[in-house]
């Protein structure tokens, strides 16, 4: 009897070792592509880089634009290009993290691949995770992805303009949710229009306060 | 995608037991798949296939056993098997532990 993912997961529970001797806490946002990761990094970055020391790393198939988008914020940043892998495992975590100058640092955010279920099997050896879902993506996610939302620390549901263009339905994807017996903070954000994000950033600020 | 990278995982553990045992041949691979994991059993299959070419594991046989989806209650502590729902069948408790269902695992390699 093994876990064919064991080395992975040995290698992560080594990072959250090293995370906390060097007190700091690490997030892993898991989205479908497009849902709005990168978009939320940038809020994330410009509302508490003036408090927090944050790193990140960014996974990404083939490139480095998200990467880019991040620069203007001065902050030290990581790429991973996975070279058309789904996920990032926690040996490519573990590369990253070495490149960081860790006790500088109280706060690395992950964007991990745009999937819904590979990214899910892989421990990075985060402190939390975050599944982030848009309006535009349906509000069946739950029910077709229940390991995601029940791995996950917050769920974020972005691009709540867009609800009156689409056929979301928040009370189905509440129910849903409540099937899954997921009981975690779910938050209602548009990043476009930067609504709904004092209470998203309120739940980063008592993490990364208590570390 | 994500059932090559799992394989992948598993070449690396087929290729360190037989070196340890010295196994020149891989014959059989008992596998348990968590229905959990969202795998689908012929990509999973394939990419084995795929992997095996060439390797000590051509022609081995993949035998993959699903697992289904259990949860343990925690105000009952009864066993109950979880379809789309995730309450406890028993008292409707929201608080299950899935026990089952999770599973990745290499049950055996067997090979000469
Ligand atoms: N209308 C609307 N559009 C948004 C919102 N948030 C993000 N977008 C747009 O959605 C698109 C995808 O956003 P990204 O932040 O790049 O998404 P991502 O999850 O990082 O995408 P990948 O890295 O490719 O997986 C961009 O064009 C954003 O401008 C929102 O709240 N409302
Ligand atoms: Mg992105
Ligand atoms: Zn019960």
């Amino acid at each position: 009897m093994r876990n064919v993912l064991d080395k992975n997961q040995d290698k992560a529970d080594d990072i959250r070792q090293l995370l906390k001797q060097n007190q700091v806490v690490m997030f892993n946002f898991i989205s479908s592509p497009g849902a709005g990761k990168t978009s939320l990094l940038e809020l994330l970055c410009e509302n508490l880089a003036p408090e927090y020391n944050i790193g990140i790393i960014e996974g990404d198939a083939y490139t480095d634009r998200d990467a880019r988008r991040l620069i203007k914020y001065n902050l030290p940043i990581i790429q991973i290009n996975t070279e058309g892998g789904c996920h990032l495992d926690s040996n490519s975590i573990s590369g990253a993290l070495a490149e960081f100058d860790l006790n500088k640092l109280d706060v690395v955010f992950v964007e991990n691949v745009g999937n819904l279920i590979c990214p899910t099997a892989f421990d990075l050896g985060e402190n939390y995770c975050i599944a982030l879902t848009s309006t535009t993506e349906g509000d069946d996610k739950p029910t077709k992805y229940p390991m995601l939302f029940r791995k996950a620390d917050s769920i974020i549901l972005n691009k709540i303009d867009l609800i009156p263009y689409t056929n979301f339905n928040i009370n189905s994807f509440k129910a849903d949710l409540q099937k899954l017996g997921v009981n975690i903070p779910l938050f209602e954000i548009s990043c476009m229009q930067q609504a709904g994000i004092n209470n998203v950033l309120d739940w980063f600020k008592v993490i990364i306060e208590s570390k | 995608m994500h059932e090559i990278a799992i394989v992948n995982h598993l070449f690396e553990i087929i290729n360190e037991v037989s070196k340890k045992e010295n196994l020149s041949k891989i014959s059989q691979v008992n596998f348990l798949l968590g229905e959990m994991q969202q795998i689908v059993p012929e990509i999973f299959r394939f990419a084995f296939e795929s992997a095996a070419e060439n390797t000590i594991a051509q022609n081995a046989i993949l035998n993959i056993e699903i697992v289904s989806i259990k949860g343990q209650c925690n105000s009952c502590n009864k066993i109950c098997d979880v379809k789309k729902v995730f309450y406890c069948s028993f008292c409707g408790s929201k608080d299950l532990n899935i026990i089952n269902g999770n599973e990745l695992i290499i049950k055996s390699i067997e090979g000469e």
